[in-house]
């Protein structure tokens, strides 16, 4: 197959897939529907503070899997899904923010400064149109880089990396997870450790299972959907538990706005804003291609950045469309960079891009890294139809997002007023569910509580999660690396230092370690 | 007059058929039957398990719940299918290595085979020593000769077996190869496409690609040439007198009642020889083609693998 037949395969794989029903004889694939679904509840849950969408793809996976099976028919349907959820909750989080000065999601933060004032002026419509214009632009923006160059940079990673090479670019990712994310990168740093040795539990080479004390409980490891839902999304729920407990929620709402009739938002304007778009487009695609640093630092970027090229009449925070513009196109575009490096080299760098990972992890038959790209001519490489298929997704869900993101958003703005405390056991409750239902066994239940309690400590520390979740997910790969490496270099001690690449890798990690730490001890 | 006979061929065969299906309802499970899977979803084992199981449903109405017990290369499985009460109501799928060499090669399993009642096998492993075509060797002699030459040599195992198969491959030739364990069927394969690895040991996986040219199996790890290389020689002409290949097969905990053991073992016999099944397709075209060892012929099976897993063990750590 050429590369555009691989390409139209893809498409093809989404839209003339197996079929969910009939309307009037037109069939609406099963791909295209969880898209549409998955976008549509993306929206609601990111305008619902509290909510976000990580912990939306968090419990819909497993019971996405349950539905969907373990077949390489269920992939495109369920990444679909979370695709859709990750565009639909990025716009999604803006409509608060504007609207009621409660940003949904936390990279809406930025919005809040000068979409609010916006909204007092009885400019709210204008604000939201002004979001969902940058936030589709940036989405489209980082797609077309994405599918541009993540088979580019695949097979870069295919012919330069080996064993040794890409156990140093895993070291490397962990220690610019842990120096980025959260307070400090010494506490980054323990929380990556602590969750490679809970990844080391059970696993290793020896058939006897490791720190297992010869239990049958511990035998089989830890499943890894427990310890990422139990740190990720348990520790926060009961994180707001508590918050509850100490404070009775103020039910002062914000006073009604009269509002303009003229909200349109004319070509003119627009054309104004693409300079804003364009350069936190930019910044918002390099910052989601990195491990680590996700989209609330994009939309800080993205905001400041505007700050300094802006000279209209408006200052930023004082309702000027061009800081609303700057913020949403910065956060919506890393949501596509985001998967550059999981498709080419199979390394999750931010929370969403850790469910996809998962998805195709639990679902099997399509393995994120440099054998996904192998542009075969003889036989077919399901894998990459499957990525194009995902690339395709991402492209519809972007055609949502330009079509009718605009109208649900307008539609949103009641999430803000779910009070906490009906929403947080709702929360816990589906979290509880949707582990029993794709694990279905207690001992799964039990572990999530373990790491529940394990993650509100963290919260309570002020240790960041993030990197414990992704050193766990890449600690198997990096313990099967490093034998590999070892192995190949004929049991070399000094293994990871031979290669002038791998040397480059391990001399970085210690650089972004000392340099975060630097800057952060400074401020 | 030719459709008068195949109608008559049909007749029969159905007649035929329902005498054996009635003669084997004597046992009939009281419930739902596990079937545990000792590899993880998707790959070989897990998807003729799934496909067995959904004809069994359908043409016994018996209800059967499939579960993934995967982990520590087959033997989470036996150990958790050992436990379990010997009524017909649980079975596991899995491979003879998994049974066999596992169970003798760890310091405490916690199994052996004894704790099982064998059932029956469905399929063999294309085991093969491959590389890439671009690297010029056409067969084992060559690759021995460029090793010999001075060339160092990477080999990618799935599991300790075939690193021990390894080792006495190049101990009885003389030659040296540096043995890296990877994971799973495919760990091989991508290995050796992104020029990591040199050679390695592939159960099946690797055939689309040998078929394509783009790799080439190099010697048969099975005692029979392999259905896509038939002219690459078998390992006992180059002094491994000890099969690479394995089995996939069904188990039951020791003790299964005979009666029970023999209409598990035809039902599953019956949907994997029916050339109309899925499974059977399935095998045919990824594995050897439908190879079903039973009774006490797979018992005598068993005990000679048995016997040459702990041969292999001790030739291996001379």
């Amino acid at each position: 197959m050429s590369v555009f037949e691989y390409v139209w395969a893809g498409v093809l794989a989404v839209f003339l897939g197996p079929e969910a029903f009939n309307i009037f004889g037109f069939g609406i694939p099963i791909t295209v529907l969880m898209i549409i679904s998955g976008f549509l509840i993306g929206i609601f849950v990111g305008a619902t503070p509290g909510l976000s969408g990580p912990f939306l793809m968090a419990v819909s996976l497993p019971i996405l899997i349950s539905v969907f099976g373990f077949t390489p028919d269920a992939l495109l349907p369920v990444f679909g899904f979370l695709v859709g959820v990750m565009k639909g909750s990025t716009v999604g989080g803006a409509v608060p923010a504007i609207l009621f000065n409660t940003p949904g999601t936390p990279d809406a933060l930025m919005t809040t400064l000068d979409g609010y004032p916006m909204t007092k002026s009885g400019q709210a419509g204008k604000a939201l149109r002004v979001a969902h214009f940058a936030s589709a632009s940036g989405d489209t923006f980082s797609d077309i880089v994405l599918f541009t160059c993540a088979p580019f940079l695949a097979i870069a990673v295919e012919s330069y990396l080996g064993f040794t090479e890409k156990a140093a670019l895993i070291i490397l990712s962990l220690s610019f997870v842990a120096a980025v994310v959260g307070a400090s990168p010494l506490k980054g740093l323990i929380s990556g450790a602590f969750g490679i040795f809970f990844a080391s539990i059970g696993t290793g080479e020896d058939n006897y299972s490791r720190l297992s004390f010869g239990t049958d409980f511990l035998a089989n490891g830890i499943p890894l959907i427990s310890a990422v839902l139990g740190v990720l999304i348990l520790g926060e729920v009961f994180v707001s538990f508590e918050e509850m407990w100490h404070e009775r929620r103020d039910a002062n709402a914000p006073p009604e706005v009269p509002q303009s009739t003229d909200n349109s938002l004319s070509f003119a304007e627009r054309r104004k804003l693409l300079p804003y778009i364009g350069v936190s487009a930019f910044l918002g695609t390099c910052i989601g291609a990195l491990p680590g640093i996700g989209s609330t630092l994009a939309a800080t970027l993205g905001y400041a950045t505007g700050q300094k090229m802006h000279k209209g009449k408006i200052p930023f925070g004082k309702g000027a469309p061009e800081g609303v513009a700057a913020t949403e196109a910065a956060n919506s575009s890393v949501s596509g960079a985001n998967l550059i490096p999981v498709l080419s080299l199979g390394i999750p760098g931010n929370v969403g891009a850790v469910f996809l990972i998962l998805a195709a992890d639990s679902i099997g038959g399509f393995n994120p890294g440099p054998s996904v790209f192998r542009f075969t001519t003889e036989e077919v490489n399901p894998e990459l139809i499957i990525a194009f298929g995902l690339f395709a997704s991402m492209a519809f869900a972007n055609l949502l997002n330009w079509t009718i993101g605009a109208h649900f958003m307008r539609m949103v703005g009641i999430m803000t007023k779910v009070p906490k405390p009906v929403l947080m056991p709702f929360v816990l409750l589906l979290t509880l569910t949707a582990i029993y239902v794709q694990e279905t066994t207690f001992d799964a239940v039990y572990f999530m509580l373990f790491f529940g309690v394990i993650g509100y400590l963290m919260r309570k520390l002020a240790i960041p999660a993030l990197p414990f979740v992704i050193a766990f997910i890449l600690a198997k790969t990096l313990e099967t690396t490093i034998r590999q490496a070892f192995a190949v270099s004929d049991a070399d001690p000094f293994f990871l230092f031979k290669s002038p690449l791998s040397v480059v890798f391990l001399a970085l990690s210690i650089f972004v370690i000392v340099f975060f730490s630097r800057g952060k001890n400074n401020d | 007059m030719f459709y008068r006979f195949i109608k008559t061929g049909i007749v029969i065969a159905t007649l035929a058929a329902s005498i054996t299906v009635t003669n084997a309802t004597e046992w009939s499970p009281s419930g739902p039957i596990k079937l545990m899977i000792a590899f993880r979803a998707g790959g070989g084992v897990d998807t003729q398990a799934r496909l067995i199981a959904g004809d069994l449903q359908e043409r016994h109405g018996w209800k059967i719940i499939p579960e993934n017990l995967a982990g520590k290369g087959g033997a989470i499985m036996a150990r958790t299918l050992k436990a379990e009460p010997a009524d017909g109501l649980t079975i596991g799928m899995t491979v003879t290595e998994a049974i066999t060499y596992s169970s003798i090669a760890s310091r405490n399993a916690g199994y052996s085979v004894d704790d099982f009642t064998m059932l029956t096998t469905t399929t063999g492993s294309q085991m093969g020593l491959f590389a890439k075509t671009s690297r010029g060797w056409k067969t084992l002699p060559d690759l021995i000769a460029a090793i010999k030459g001075g060339q160092k040599i990477t080999l990618g195992a799935m599991s300790p077996r075939l690193a021990d198969g390894a080792y006495i491959l190049a101990r009885e030739n003389g030659i040296d190869f540096t043995t890296v364990m990877v994971k799973g069927g495919k760990g091989a394969l991508n290995g050796v496409l992104a020029d990591d690895l040199d050679v390695g040991w592939g159960a099946g996986p690797q055939n689309k690609s040998v078929l394509a040219g783009d790799l080439v199996n190099l010697v048969s790890g099975e005692s029979k040439p392999l259905k896509v290389s038939p002219d690459a020689p078998l390992l006992a002409d180059f002094g491994v007198p000890y099969i690479m290949g394995a089995k996939f097969m069904f188990v039951a905990p020791a003790g299964l009642p005979e009666d029970a053991r023999k209409v598990l073992t035809d039902a599953i016999i019956e949907v994997v020889s029916d050339p109309n099944t899925k499974v059977n397709a399935m095998i045919n075209k990824a594995f050897s083609g439908v190879e079903t060892i039973s009774g006490s012929d797979l018992d005598k099976f068993m005990a000679t693998l048995s016997a040459q897993d702990q041969a292999l063990l001790d030739a291996s750590s001379e």
